[in-house]
């Protein structure tokens, strides 16, 4: 009998649980599309892109076969690299801690106190406005945030502030804002799905055990919603690191960020180094996500039973 | 039992509904997809062409097919670099490509990606002004490399109200009276070639390493006036009516829209050092399928009447001399005149077109450094 | 008894929980009018007199929207880019779906590092997939370049989205359900198709949405791998030089609209149902 649950336990049963090859086989086969589109259409035109980054151009604008390491080597030739990584990564930070906390809060309210039918029709509401031109959208922050915008004539209106007020656009402020709107859909998508499948009753049961409100939190429902949470960062959190349009908009002249500095390479037709500015990126979050791996490795919650 | 009928009755429902839509979608795509078309020798059809958005107008494109048999299909172009790579890559899927100046010589035809003609041959040549025909750095022993169309410097716009004293150079950019009111364009290379001039060089995309570190004292000194970058023109435009830049640099014809847009009467000039610039033609693709059909498109799209009415949509000067007459006679030498219409011997020296130089990588590393890290 | 929610649901567990429900209720508000609030100008711009979006709006006028209405090649390029969002989204989301459950509980040799490996995409600048794409597209195939490059190069970046959010979803997935199931007799087909699935399906949903978010204004790769049929990013974002005219506004205006009608007559159709679903949850089918 309990060999038998053991068994249960390991294999899905979705997936037969056999040693023969072809079995193997036709368990891996849905990883296939996958493996083709990203082995075919990512690794290979990356692969060709990254001896590129080896190479250099001429005066002509033709990328040469010299190899060298120059691309690389700028990266550490002036600190502006490092710096503006710096700060991409903390701005990339802040934005993902703010689209968490509202997500997870807007997120619970969905999946807990609304019924199921409702909640999506707002997942819905929610996404849509996202199906409009970026642009667009960036110029009404524009509209929005500057010395003559809207918010400036509230507060002004209101007798809040004396003067418009040029702070919250055209710097940090204004890229931290709109990289926040941006995001926050994404956010709230991902842990409406995690939320949705919460037992509450738990949470009940921890009341009549004696346990606070904010223990129950931290304790019962955050461990469970942690694939969520991480699923979220990441999907806030690294593609900051790849933004140019925000910056460059609502950034001002000090507000560019690491992507901003790579894209002027390519604007120019200078491949090489724009790739192996783009190659040092990845590198860099790919040994953040390893150093964390710990933090980020997520247990079969259930499947021990 | 019946809640999971119901959601696999919903799920049908949902299957059924996307299945239909996708292909719905998949035919409408591959429907668009149809044609990259395989012209042949004919002098019909369509061909395919690379251009900015503003040397077309679709109600003139219509009238040309409808009379010649000659239709195009339109890709946009999203900057000089992007479209020589674009174009190096997919070869013979253009017919046609436009470009700016220093980008023809420079890189498409060095790369042999064009074919230069000889535009006495089209007799809608003969209504552009003569200098447009005779660019020394548009000939080569093959022909004319392309047909020339429009142009514009940059120039830099300020509100009378705000900036006082009628400045007419670029050291007005760096004054720090005007901290946070200057926007200037996204473009990297440029913002570094306007500081090449504001210094007095005259190659500002072929500094050497002095100039360079010259260079980047001015940068140093423009950053903090900076309010913002432009992504388009609509950006400094929008900037100037809203009343928060007092300066920006941009092509001719903001004054117009400034004002469209219901902001202040702002002036314009050419800065005295001199001032980087473009102009643009259109150029064959050698190994274009369809490439016989541009030559006969050339001499309907290049008339002067249709050129007139490109320059009152879009507002800046060309080159065709004829079109400068019947804007005359339409009432608007006016406004042909405010944007340097016939001026283009004058102007033209004073610039230096913008185009890929031997400075450019330490040109970008350069703005990367001064701008980078906040 | 049909329409309330499971009282055991919404039992209070503090003396704070009204006012936790009450404040929630606030942030949620706060929340829509935040994200709408750009959009209610994006609307307001396109009713703008003046060419150039600002305040304060002159006007009102139609004018822009009978721009809209006779620029085919605006209206084409709208056409092009749900067409080609319908497809990557749903390409996405199956391929994605399918690799998710290898991902999880395909027993792999290295799930964390396959993991990274989805992420990747995602960590890597677009202009850089989209130049590599198009050289390889070019020299590798000799493809010409049409839509169908710009759907197989987006969703090189949206697959990865769905393998990441399914497969957190996976994770935590009660599997006891199946096992009952299979008690019961079913199938594994059949409780894929009936357990499994439906109980993913917000995870899925996120996923599509997700894509389609990505895809609908997605202009690096896509100017890179396209061949002359427009789109509506590229359409935007290549007036560099003289700007966009607010028929763009037109445009968003009329596709939000749209969508939101699209929604809801669909949300109309499918809702006919007596059992609330909420009923669903956590308790037991009756």
């Amino acid at each position: 009998m309990t060999a038998e649950v053991v068994t249960g336990v390991e294999a899905a049963p979705v997936a037969v649980v056999s040693r023969g090859r072809s079995a193997r086989l036709r368990e891996l086969a849905p990883f296939i599309p996958a493996a083709l589109l990203l082995g075919i259409l990512f690794f290979l035109p990356l692969g060709v892109m990254f001896i590129f980054s080896l190479w250099t151009t001429n005066a002509n604008l033709d990328i040469v076969p010299v190899w060298n390491l120059d691309n690389y080597a700028q990266f550490f030739n002036s600190s502006a690299y490092v710096r503006t990584l710096g700060k991409t990564v903390i701005m990339g930070a802040a934005v993902t801690a703010i689209c968490l906390v509202i997500a997870v809060a807007v997120a619970y309210f969905l999946a807990r106190y609304i019924s199921r039918r409702w909640a999506r029709l707002a997942l819905l509401v929610i996404i849509v406005p996202f199906w409009s031109s970026y642009l667009l959208r960036v110029y009404s922050w524009q509209a929005i945030l500057g010395e003559k915008g809207a918010l400036n004539q509230l507060l002004v209106g209101l007798g809040l502030i004396a003067e418009p007020s040029r702070l919250f656009v055209y710097n940090d402020i204004g890229t931290f804002i709109v990289l926040t709107y941006v995001y926050m859909p994404f956010a709230i998508l991902v842990l409406y799905a995690s939320l949705e499948r919460f037992d509450y009753t738990q949470l009940t049961a921890a009341q009549d055990l004696g346990a606070s409100p904010s223990r129950a939190f931290r304790y019962i429902l955050l461990p469970q919603i942690r694939p969520g949470l991480i699923t979220a960062a990441i999907f806030v959190f690294i593609p900051i690191l790849g933004e140019f349009l925000t910056p460059s908009m609502v950034g001002g002249a000090s507000g560019l960020l690491i992507a901003n500095l790579i894209q002027t390479f390519f604007k120019n037709a200078l491949v090489p180094q724009g790739a192996a500015l783009g190659f040092l990126i990845v590198a860099f979050v790919t040994v953040l996500l390893v150093v964390f791996r710990k933090y980020l490795r997520v247990e079969d919650v259930y499947a021990r039973g | 039992m019946t809640v999971l009928d119901q959601t696999h009755s919903r799920r049908r429902f949902l299957q059924l509904t996307g299945a239909v839509g996708a292909t719905a979608a998949l035919g409408g795509v591959l429907q668009a997809c149809n044609v990259i078309g395989g012209g042949g020798a004919a002098t019909t059809g369509t061909f395919n062409w690379m251009t900015w958005s503003d040397h077309w107008i679709q109600s003139q494109l219509d009238k040309i097919a409808t009379d010649t048999k000659i239709s195009t299909a339109i890709q946009e172009l999203a900057g000089n670099a992007e479209g020589y790579a674009k174009l190096k890559e997919v070869k013979g899927q253009l017919d046609k490509m436009s470009g700016d100046a220093m980008w023809v010589p420079n890189a498409y035809a060095k790369d042999g990606l064009i074919e230069p003609f000889d535009i006495n041959e089209l007799k809608v040549s003969t209504q552009l002004y003569s200098f447009a025909r005779e660019f020394p750095y548009w000939q080569s022993s093959e022909g004319y490399m392309a047909y020339p169309f429009g142009w514009s410097p940059i120039m830099i716009y300020y509100d009378p109200a705000k900036v006082s004293g009628g400045p007419t150079d670029w050291q007005v950019l760096l004054d720090p009276k005007y901290k946070g009111r200057v926007v200037v364009e996204n473009q990297p290379e440029e913002i570094v070639a306007y500081m090449a001039r504001a210094a007095g060089f005259d190659k500002p995309y072929d500094l050497t390493d002095d100039q360079l570190t010259t260079v980047k004292g001015y940068l140093e000194k423009l950053k903090p006036n900076i309010l913002k970058f432009a992504q388009q023109a609509t950006d400094s435009v929008a900037a100037m009516v809203s009343g928060e830049a007092w300066l920006i640099t941009g092509n001719l014809g903001n004054e117009d829209r400034v004002k469209d847009g219901g902001g202040p009467e702002i002036k314009g000039y050419v800065p005295s050092e001199g001032t980087v610039g473009w102009h643009d033609g259109e150029m064959i693709v050698k190994e274009g399928a369809n490439k016989a059909l541009i030559k006969p498109f050339l001499e309907q799209s290049q008339q002067a009447e249709l050129i007139a009415e490109n320059f009152l949509a879009n507002g800046r000067p060309l080159f065709n001399e004829k079109a400068y007459k019947l804007l005359t006679d339409q009432g608007k030498q006016d406004q042909a005149d405010r944007y340097l219409y016939s001026k283009a011997p004058d102007v033209l020296p004073t610039m230096v077109l913008k185009g890929p130089g031997t400075s450019t990588d330490k040109s970008i590393q350069l703005f990367n450094e001064v701008f980078g890290g906040g | 008894m049909a329409k309330s929610v499971d009282p055991l649901e919404t039992m209070p567990v503090s003396r704070y929980a009204g006012l936790t429900r009450w404040g929630l209720r606030v942030v949620f508000a706060l929340l829509v009018l935040f994200l709408y609030l750009p959009i209610v100008f994006m609307v307001a711009f396109s009713f703008d007199e003046s060419s150039t979006p600002g305040l304060p709006i002159q006007g009102p006028t139609l004018h822009w929207y009978d721009v809209m209405i006779h620029n085919r090649q605006l209206l084409t390029a709208v056409g092009n880019t749900v067409s080609v969002s319908l497809i990557v989204s749903v390409l996405a989301t199956v391929i994605g779906t399918m690799a998710a459950f290898v991902l999880v509980r395909g027993r792999l040799r290295f799930p964390n590092g396959i993991r990274i490996i989805f992420t990747l995409p995602i960590m890597v600048p677009g202009v850089l997939i989209g130049i590599a794409l198009l050289v390889f597209f070019s020299r590798a195939f000799h493809a010409n370049l049409s839509l169908m490059t710009v759907i197989a190069g987006q969703l090189v970046v949206t697959v990865p989205f769905v393998v990441l959010i399914v497969a957190s979803r996976l994770q935590s997935f009660d599997r006891k359900l199946e096992w009952a199931a299979a008690d019961l007799g079913a199938s594994p087909r059949r409780t894929l198709r009936h357990v499994v699935l439906p109980l993913i399906a917000p995870a899925i949903l996120a996923g599509a949405l997700i894509c389609i978010t990505l895809s609908i204004d997605e202009f690096v790769i896509t100017w890179f791998t396209v061949g002359n049929q427009p789109t509506l990013p590229t359409y935007i974002y290549t007036k560099v030089k003289f700007g966009v005219t607010p028929e763009v506004n037109a445009v968003g205006t009329v596709m939000l609209f749209a969508t939101l009608l699209i929604f809801g007559i669909a949300g109309l159709a499918l809702g006919r149902s007596r059992r609330s679903p909420a009923r669903r949850r956590a308790a037991p089918p009756a």
